[in-house]
């Protein structure tokens, strides 16, 4: 702790331990908590203790009866077990019987303190960050703490009664780690009394009629098998795992959720799955026994497994499956392949939850796609994959929320009637969708793909959400589509959907909601990048209305909209694709080129997001030798370096400086290493003196802006400047002929206007600077410096702990009436 | 036994991150999703574990609902949508959705960025936690699924904020968010109708103060900015971009155009532009004055002030300078307070709430020496004035409110512990129900009691309307017919309709009672004296003797036996149907009067 802290300290422990005086910022508190646990990692608590003994002042104090804040109570309950995880500390406390009385019956938690849940947090946490030594668990069981715990896992706040849990895990880890990890034979039986008190509580709960007892029995279970992979929790298992079959039995099964998590973290700990305690049988019995929506999540966990027997992935692969099958049958279609994997029974279950109202089967089928979802990209996903029906379910099903199915039967029926135009299975349907893009399917199946998607699409009762969620499929079944062998193309298949596709894109581009318009743009921004250099994509791209739409809404209302409009217009005009009208409105030679256009829009667009993508799009023109900017590449520079550099919002800076350094590789040859900045010679130096290679950089008025952005008030512009320079004067390292020549008065004029700068005043602008001033400068700067300065976030001052002792002392008595103020 | 279920994982007992979780009707909604601006790693956020544990989250929340677009309420939305995974639908009012990302978007670039910090929502995620925002009308039900409706009211407080009835059949629950119920410069009024819900959530920042005059306020913060300029010093206002800016600005440029002032207003970073247009767009969310006048001037179109550029805060002489962001704690605002802090003849006025660790919190405390970074020392002589401008109700405004809805319980959030025990109390007294103030984490049950609709067969409506009595919601009446439980529907209809849906036969249930009556005669002669008897008396009905000795009275049949141990007595014994069970009795009770004396 350095002398300032301490000399603060005494003074803020008195304030805390004055009812008098409210603590108003919990956060305060938050910050002080995460100081001291700094300070106790790094180093002796015992030295922290003796050499601030207004620390100890105060855990003693608040122990004497008053109306002291839960919060302060708590905060002290916190930081002596803070403290007492270090056991000299702990011994030290002891002496002083502070530890009973904080943490045993003559504490808060017979007082009327203990009614706040921040205060039964306190106690928790405290006694968590105690409970790291022998020492800690005498203490437990001599303060009776264990059955406090107990008690606290039904706590009426989730966060005491979860933490409750938690401590509990910890205590029985820690009560089993000297004895029973270097003797794996032990049986719980000879366990410490503390470990066999807890499990013996275990038990009890397991057998309790109380559902809730039985989740928290369940929950600390599957804590501590998902935590600890020790022997000891082998001989747990085997004692537990009767009792825990036995919920089996009961109907509905209690606590399901936490026992599915429980028998789930059973089989992932390589210590337990290995064992035979019967965990498969159970596995199984659990599938058949829970509802198919209970059922889901453990089917998914057991086809995550690395290891697991066959026929048990069978049952779960096909629990899965069942819903599909369900629908595949109602809609009087052959389940095909999901038959064979559909053998163990329960569909009569699932029918009956499809059919049982609208929430459940929603409900059901939204969970169902979810969980293949995650399933298809998994490496130990179940095989043979039955790709081909999958397909052809989720097909059915998206037709059947659109309305376009003919349902045959009576549970079709019903099906179609819960379905229709229901948004949630929609999405989750696209999502799989697009999922299922990653295997292949016959023909008829992809055709059948391209037509529920260019349905959705084309659709007008297709919702925002729907249609990003189309777009984003769309693209990746275009995206899997074969390509033509030796034309890179696309598959005639595909492009015959996007000659189709095409055509509805403007009126999406149309929409009168911006989410439409965007995510249409974002789909065409895409499909430009990845297909903008295929002739067929071209011809139908041309023929469409699309491009001339896309430069109208350079023009929209809404930011977001233009932003994604200027990096489609960068994609089309970059691929050749902008199209110059010949109407009679836009004769061809008249119109403004998009060059022109986009740099209005960085010049006066009132929102960031457009202006940023403009920079992008300029950034990327650059790099690619866009023929706009080849065509004058100093004035294309100098024209966006001035704007940027006025730009409001420090992104547009930054990222004019990621130009800038573009500019600047372009003219003086890359840097070799993945490292831009490292200080190595280039690849490719050109050749002459370096005056000359400087010219075009002095031209365009870079060092103006890089030497301002360097003290500019948003540090990662000044950031990236300084990296820009330091690059910069690593390379004219490498140059031959005079360097760092310039005159005197120049130089000094240089460095005393940045000087001005670095003081906050703006001055004037410096206007054309030979290369040897700039070289000279560049010599002259501490660079290093004022990167490592800038490597510290702008707030490590305010983040202080001095600054937050001296804000909380400074806040005693100064806030008046409103001190809970907000916005 | 149904029941609402209430969790505040953010906002109870505390002013930070509002984020309240309500169980209803079987739907889970939940109301905000606040970040809290004291914090600088995951405590910012509410702890999602708690809803993730339940399994996926799309699956476990019908809705998110966003009240208004101050980052308490909505910082921690695109986090919890684009990183956590919610994938569902968003609710909020159209100004709030076009309001938001603005906000989410300067404080992404001060997290992220400024300060380095990984792990965070990127802008393209803002755009598509957008892009999953459903926006609502003011007082338009949407139905988010076939039960769970919801409908936003005015809010007061910000341009778009909204209080949101959220509704599960007969069982509603109502959320303030953040409000107002005074008026003010540029927003009306909160209001809500007398939608009496079983809950009301309010927010209870001012629930033990009754708020000063807006009036005086307003006085003494022009009197102070005056006094400023006057003397030739430079008075800064850091503000959010958004919100209460717009009415200090209106206040502002009022009192310069009637004391022709001179000394210019700079609103920095272009957001008087950004704002301006907001405002435009969503004119129907200001108050009425502001409307109305909107055809000949719009307010928000200042005359006296002007767009900021950077170099005019070297400019001599005095000037006001509106600069984000509001807590000094980066950008311009903090840059123009280095550079001005020295003068005294300078002022910054902060009209709203800093947190820990920022230049605002600091010099509020009173701190006048400032260690920045480079361990320079910045030493402030320039005037500091706390005036708070935010528009929260106060308890009066809160008590109104709750007299307004009537609500059966009410719960408070967004408030201090000790303040809310004033108010719970207040509220229990005053309105005679029960106030709940659960802390972060708590659950708050509420048994309810649906009511369940039972559909009414036409023809048995037709039945009753042929009585004559026109139907009249105020005066219930009673109604028989038979209830029909048949695939989750309830449905009233007549026996007769009952008994042939249901393929039934018709059961008849009779009555039977022994009356004794003193009579030595044969049992036929009594019969007949009975017979006779009641001709006499009920003269309004169908009396009958029929052959085999017994009478009937409409569906009344009496039969007359000797008593098997008395031969002077007779039993009599009626029967009727429970159809006649009026009439049944009042023979029964005729009878064992007596019959008269036969005339000789």
């Amino acid at each position: 702790m350095d002398p300032e802290c301490s000399q603060l300290l005494p003074a803020l422990c008195s304030v805390l331990a004055d009812p008098r005086q409210p603590v108003t910022d919990d956060t305060c508190l938050e910050k002080l908590l995460d100081w001291f646990k700094t300070i106790t990692e790094a180093g002796s608590s015992l030295l922290l203790l003796q050499e601030n003994p207004c620390l100890l002042g105060l855990l003693c104090h608040v122990l004497k009866p008053q109306d002291l804040s839960p919060r302060v109570l708590a905060f002290s309950l916190r930081l002596a077990g803070m403290l007492a995880a270090q056991e000299d500390c702990f011994q030290y406390l002891q002496q002083g019987e502070l530890l009973p009385r904080l943490f045993g019956e003559a504490g808060p938690l017979g007082g009327a303190a203990w009614t706040a849940p921040s205060v039964r947090s306190g106690w928790i946490q405290g006694l968590r960050s105690l409970a790291h030594h022998p020492s800690a668990l005498c203490f437990l069981a001599d303060c009776g703490a264990v059955d406090t715990i107990f008690s606290l896992q039904g706590d009426s706040s989730l966060f005491v009664a979860s933490a409750a849990g938690q401590l509990l895990v910890h205590v029985l880890g820690l009560s089993l780690q000297g004895p029973a990890e270097g003797h794996p034979g032990l049986q719980t039986g000879d366990w410490p009394v503390c470990a066999q008190k807890i499990v013996s509580h275990i038990e009890e709960s397991l057998r309790s009629a109380a559902t809730p007892q039985i989740t928290q029995a369940l929950n600390v279970l599957t804590t501590t098998f998902g935590h600890c992979h020790n022997p000891w929790t082998q001989v747990l298992w085997v004692r537990l795992s009767p009792l825990v079959a036995r919920l089996l039995e009961k109907d509905p099964v209690p606590a399901a959720h936490s026992l599915v998590d429980l028998l789930l973290s059973v089989a992932r700990s390589p210590v337990l799955s290995s064992s035979s305690c019967g965990l498969w049988e159970t596995l199984a019995q659990t599938l058949s026994h829970l509802s198919p929506t209970q059922a889901g999540p453990l089917a998914l966990g057991i086809l995550k497994l690395q290891e697991c027997p066959q026929a048990l992935r069978a049952q779960a692969f096909a629990v899965l499956l069942q819903p599909l099958t369900c629908v595949l049958e109602a809609t009087a279609q052959a389940p095909g392949l999901l038959d064979s994997w559909d053998g163990t029974g329960g569909a009569s279950v699932t029918v009956d939850t499809l059919l049982a109202s609208k929430a459940a089967c929603v409900g059901l089928l939204c969970r169902t796609l979810a969980h293949l979802e995650l399933l298809q990209p998994l490496p130990q996903r179940p095989s043979p994959w039955p790709q081909a029906p999958l397909l052809g379910a989720t097909v059915t099903i998206l037709r059947l929320c659109s309305g376009s199915a003919t349902p045959t039967s009576d549970a079709g029926g019903h099906l179609c009637a819960f379905l229709v135009g229901c948004v949630r299975v929609q999405r989750a349907a696209l999502d799989f969708l697009g999922m299922l893009s990653r295997g292949t399917g016959p023909r008829e199946l992809v055709t059948q793909v391209f037509a529920v998607l260019l349905e959705y699409l084309t659709s007008p009762d297709s919702s925002p959400t729907v249609l990003k969620k189309a777009f984003q499929a769309t693209l990746r079944w275009l995206q899997s589509s074969p390509e033509t062998p030796g034309c890179s193309d696309l598959d005639p298949h595909a492009q015959l959907f996007l000659r189709e596709l095409l055509p509805v894109l403007p009126k999406r581009l149309c929409s009168p909601c911006w989410e439409v318009r965007d995510s249409g743009l974002e789909f065409l921004t895409q499909m430009i990048g990845r297909w903008g250099g295929q002739a067929g994509f071209r011809r139908a791209l041309l023929a469409s209305e699309v491009p001339e739409l896309t430069e109208q809404l350079l023009r929209d209302p809404e930011s977001y909209v233009r932003a994604s409009a200027v990096a489609a217009m960068g994609q089309l005009s970059s691929q050749g694709l902008r199209v110059t009208p010949a109407s009679p409105e836009h004769p061809g030679g008249q119109q403004k080129s998009l060059l022109a256009e986009l740099l209005h829009i960085l010049s006066t667009d009132s929102e960031g997001f457009p202006r940023r993508a403009v920079m992008h799009v300029f950034t990327q023109w650059l790099r690619d030798g866009h023929a706009d900017v080849a065509a004058d590449t100093e004035r294309f520079v100098a024209r966006v370096l001035q704007v940027a550099s006025q730009d409001l919002d420090w992104e547009v800076r930054a990222q004019g400086l990621e130009l800038a350094l573009v500019f600047l590789e372009q003219t003086l040859g890359r840097p070799s290493s993945h490292c831009p900045y490292a200080v190595t010679p280039p690849v490719a130096a050109p050749p002459g003196p370096l005056a000359q290679a400087l010219r075009p950089l002095c031209r365009v008025q870079l060092f103006e802006f890089a030497f301002r952005a360097l003290f500019d008030c948003d540090r990662p512009v000044a950031q990236k400047s300084c990296d820009l320079l330091l690059f910069l004067r690593a390379q004219t390292a490498s140059y031959s002929g005079p360097q760092g020549s310039g005159s005197v008065p120049e130089v000094a004029s240089v460095e005393a206007a940045l000087q001005r700068w670095q003081a906050g005043d703006q001055g004037q602008p410096l206007g054309y600077l030979e290369p040897e001033v700039v070289v000279a400068v560049l010599r002259s700067m501490d660079l290093e410096g004022l990167r490592g300065a800038l490597a510290e976030s702008s707030d490590r001052v305010e983040k202080s702990p001095q600054s937050l002792l001296q804000d909380m002392l400074a806040t005693v008595g100064a806030l008046g009436e409103d001190e809970a103020d907000c916005y | 036994m149904p029941e609402i279920r209430v969790t505040p994982l953010g906002a109870g007992q505390d002013v930070g991150r509002s984020c309240i979780l309500v169980s209803i009707g079987g739907k889970n909604v939940m109301l905000d999703c606040g970040m809290h601006m004291g914090f600088n790693d995951d405590r910012r956020f509410p702890d999602f574990s708690y809803i993730t544990r339940n399994g996926r989250l799309t699956d476990f929340l019908d809705c998110v609902i966003i009240s208004h677009f101050h980052l308490d309420h909505c910082g921690a939305l695109p986090y919890f949508s684009e990183m956590v995974g919610y994938d569902g639908p968003i609710y909020m009012t159209h100004p709030t959705q076009a309001i938001c990302p603005i906000l989410l978007e300067d404080y992404r670039k001060i997290a992220v960025d400024k300060k380095g910090e990984a792990n965070f929502f990127t802008s393209q995620m803002i755009k598509d936690c957008m892009k999953k925002v459903v926006a609502v009308h003011l007082h338009q039900t949407v139905q988010v699924d076939d039960e769970l409706e919801i409908k936003a009211y005015y809010a007061g407080h910000v341009l778009g904020a909204a209080m949101f009835q959220i509704k599960v059949g007969s069982e509603s629950v109502v959320y303030t968010g953040d409000y107002n119920m005074t008026p003010d410069r540029h927003l009306g009024a909160a209001w809500i109708d007398k939608c009496r819900p079983n809950l009301l959530i309010t927010e209870s920042t001012y629930a033990t103060t009754i708020r000063d005059s807006k009036r005086c306020r307003e006085r003494d913060f022009l009197k102070k900015v005056h006094e400023a300029v006057e003397r030739g010093g430079k008075v800064l206002i850091p503000v959010f971009a958004l919100g209460r800016a717009q009415e200090l600005c209106i206040l502002l440029e009022t009192f310069w155009e009637r004391m022709n002032l001179k000394a210019p207003i700079y609103f920095s970073t272009g957001l008087t532009e950004k704002a301006n247009h907001y405002y435009k767009l969503f004119i129907t969310w200001t108050n009425q004055k502001i409307r109305k006048t909107f055809v000949q001037r719009n307010m928000f179109e200042f005359k006296h002030i002007k767009a900021f550029d950077r170099a005019f805060a070297d400019n001599p002489g005095p000037m006001v300078v509106f600069a984000t962001p509001g807590m000094l704690h980066a950008g311009q605002s903090l840059q123009i307070f280095r550079k001005w802090a020295g003068n005294e003849k300078n002022m910054v006025i902060m009209p709203g709430y800093c947190v820990q660790g920022t230049v605002g919190h600091k010099i509020l405390s009173g701190q006048r020496k400032l260690e920045m970074e480079g361990r320079q020392v910045l030493e402030v002589k320039m005037q500091v004035e706390y005036m708070s401008f935010s528009a929260h109700a106060d308890a009066k405004g809160i008590m109104q409110l709750v007299g307004q809805a009537e609500p059966e319980n009410v719960l408070l959030v967004h408030g201090e512990a000790k303040k809310m025990e004033f108010l719970k109390q207040k509220i229990e007294q005053e309105f005679r129900v029960s106030c709940y103030m659960p802390a972060n984490g708590e659950t708050v049950t509420l048994p309810t009691s649906p009511s369940i609709p039972v559909g009414i067969s036409l023809g048995l409506l037709k039945r009753e309307m042929a009585q004559g009595l026109l139907p009249d919601a105020k005066k219930p009446r009673l109604l028989h017919g038979t209830l029909i439980m048949k695939d989750s529907n309830f449905r009233l209809v007549s026996s007769e309709q009952a008994l042939k849906e249901l393929g039934l036969a018709e059961h008849q249930l009779r009555f039977t009672c022994r009356v004794h009556l003193h009579d030595p005669r044969k049992e036929q002669e009594t019969a007949m004296r009975v017979y006779s008897h009641l001709k006499s008396v009920l003269k309004e009905h169908c009396v009958q003797h029929l052959p085999d000795g017994s009478v009937t009275v409409e569906s009344i049949l009496i039969q007359a036996a000797a008593h098997s141990e008395d031969p002077g007595t007779k039993v009599l014994l009626v029967s009727w149907t429970y159809q006649d069970e009026e009439l049944g009795s009042h023979l029964t009770s005729l009878l064992k009067k007596g019959l008269p004396q036969a005339a000789s």
